[in-house]
């Protein structure tokens, strides 16, 4: 499972760190920093990670088909 | 376009006077007739559940905010050219605008300054022990509101009116709708006269308007709708979740010791308030092209209701959706929209709200209900009128 994250649309809300701090974190600019861009996220993440993208209210995370 | 399909059909108002008083035995009925209810009064589609009220915010490209969010004809016009009321392209310039100014990040230059005006507002409260908790909701919000939009010192006392008439104009053209349009365009002229004479505060939000005006980056004439755009959806909405987190508090004791032992559950508890008593009852959007959603046929340039107070209280959503708990992961609420309409404002409104709860949580023993709640009469803003409460010192 891959995630794409739109830059232009976070505006740095910070739930999907909440949600899945392995997978997101905010650094101290409070920049989103995803973990895993072009890697798969490890099994043990996804059901995490899933309920970040989920929580996301602008919908700047989205599962890669 | 009317177009009713087969979809079950909920022939009482929700936007009486009644409904508005007493909301959610509406939503409960509407959730049991289906996905997709048929109002009889509005002539629009429901959608009292979770799923498709996400499915819907979601697809921006199917349902569409640029031919109006709200109910009524002459509002969808008038709200023309605002942020809430467009799509694409359009939309992403304008959200662009100020939206930055309103991320955690930019917001964390105030966050000191908020914390201080919190604890200033629950000290003078305390004081008086007996407090109408619509008023003591009331004072955070309009403190620093109106200094971030850079709206004048002069005309500030109209602002709370207009604004809730501004969300009550955006229901069905019923009674209260008709009553809020003076106050409605008086806020427009007011806003255009700001514009025009330049007024707005230096280095506030409405200031990075005028210079994107003076820039080109919009029209002179957006800048006033777009000052309202952030003007009219930032007050009462906040005074609303301040003031029922408050109501929640005192009526489940045992919620607010949890909190008071423990205020990391502060954000969380903001989340569940927004469920649980959703600031903006709902908002539509137009069918831009024939659709099948859970099974109902939409026709395109007909109007579905995005009802986020009731698809926060949907069961297939959440677990005994009518308690209160401030454990519960409340993080997927809908209360803010999602998706590219999602609020603008949301790290504002939780700042102010859990900078409340912090202030009160440091101040105060427990809070307790001295009289009956009001609700106040607005088709859009779900939120108490009058809440008596006593606030007993720590
Ligand atoms: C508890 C407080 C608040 C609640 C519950 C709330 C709720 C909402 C909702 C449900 C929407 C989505 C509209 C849609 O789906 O079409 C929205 C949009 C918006 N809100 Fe809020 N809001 C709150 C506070 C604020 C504040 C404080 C501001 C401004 C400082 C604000 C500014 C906006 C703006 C500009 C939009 C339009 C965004 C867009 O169309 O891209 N809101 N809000
Ligand atoms: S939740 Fe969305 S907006 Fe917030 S930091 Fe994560 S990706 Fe960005």
């Amino acid at each position: 499972m891959q995630i794409s994250v739109d830059h232009a649309r976070c505006e740095g809300h910070g739930l999907c760190a909440d949600q899945a701090p392995e997978v997101f974190s905010l650094d101290d600019d409070a920049e989103l920093t995803y973990h895993f861009d072009g890697a798969d996220v490890p099994d043990e993440h996804r059901s995490a990670a899933r309920v970040a993208v989920n929580v996301c209210p602008v919908a700047a995370l989205r599962v890669l088909p | 376009m009317t177009a009713r399909t087969d979809a079950p059909l909920y022939r009482a108002d929700i936007y009486s006077a009644a409904a508005i008083r007493d909301t959610h035995p509406h939503y409960a009925a509407l959730r049991a007739l289906g996905p997709v209810v048929w109002l009889s009064k509005q002539k629009v589609h429901a959608l009292p559940r979770y799923a498709e009220c996400k499915a819907v915010l979601l697809d921006d490209e199917t349902f569409i905010s640029g031919g109006g969010v709200a109910l009524n004809p002459l509002a969808n016009r008038v709200g023309r050219g605002t942020t809430l009321f467009s799509d694409g392209e359009d939309h992403a310039r304008r959200r662009r605008q100020v939206a930055h100014r309103l991320t955690p990040k930019a917001l964390r230059a105030m966050a000191a300054a908020v914390e201080e005006q919190a604890a200033e507002v629950v000290e003078a409260a305390v004081a008086g022990r007996n407090v109408d908790g619509v008023e003591l909701a009331t004072a955070l919000p309009m403190s620093v509101v109106p200094d971030f939009i850079g709206w004048p010192q002069d005309g500030r006392e109209h602002l709370l009116r207009w604004a809730g008439a501004a969300f009550d104009g955006l229901g069905p053209a019923n009674r209260q709708a008709v009553r809020s349009l003076p106050s409605s365009l008086g806020m427009m002229r007011y806003a255009r006269r700001v514009v025009r004479d330049r007024s707005v505060l230096d280095g506030s939000m409405g200031h990075d308007l005028q210079c994107a005006a003076d820039e080109g980056r919009v029209m002179p004439d957006e800048c006033a709708k777009l000052m309202i755009d952030y003007l009219a959806p930032s007050l009462d909405t906040t005074i609303s979740a301040i003031s029922s987190a408050l109501h929640l508090f005192a009526t489940h004791p045992e919620q607010w010791r949890l909190l008071k032992a423990d205020p990391s559950l502060i954000p969380n508890a903001v989340n569940e308030v927004v469920r649980y008593e959703s600031p903006i009852r709902a908002f539509s959007r137009t069918v831009a092209r024939d659709t099948e959603l859970a099974g109902t046929t939409l026709p395109a340039g007909s109007r579905v209701l995005v009802v986020y107070g009731s698809a926060n209280r949907d069961p297939l959503e959440w677990d005994d959706p009518d308690t209160f708990d401030i454990r519960r992961d409340a993080s997927r609420q809908l209360g803010f929209g999602q998706g590219t309409h999602g609020c603008a404002g949301q790290g504002l409104a939780r700042m102010e709200t859990s900078a409340m709860l912090r202030a009160l949580v440091a101040r105060v023993d427990r809070i307790e209900s001295t009289g009956t709640p009001e609700w106040a009469l607005n088709n859009l803003i779900h939120r108490y009128e009058r809440l008596p409460l006593a606030l007993i010192p720590a």
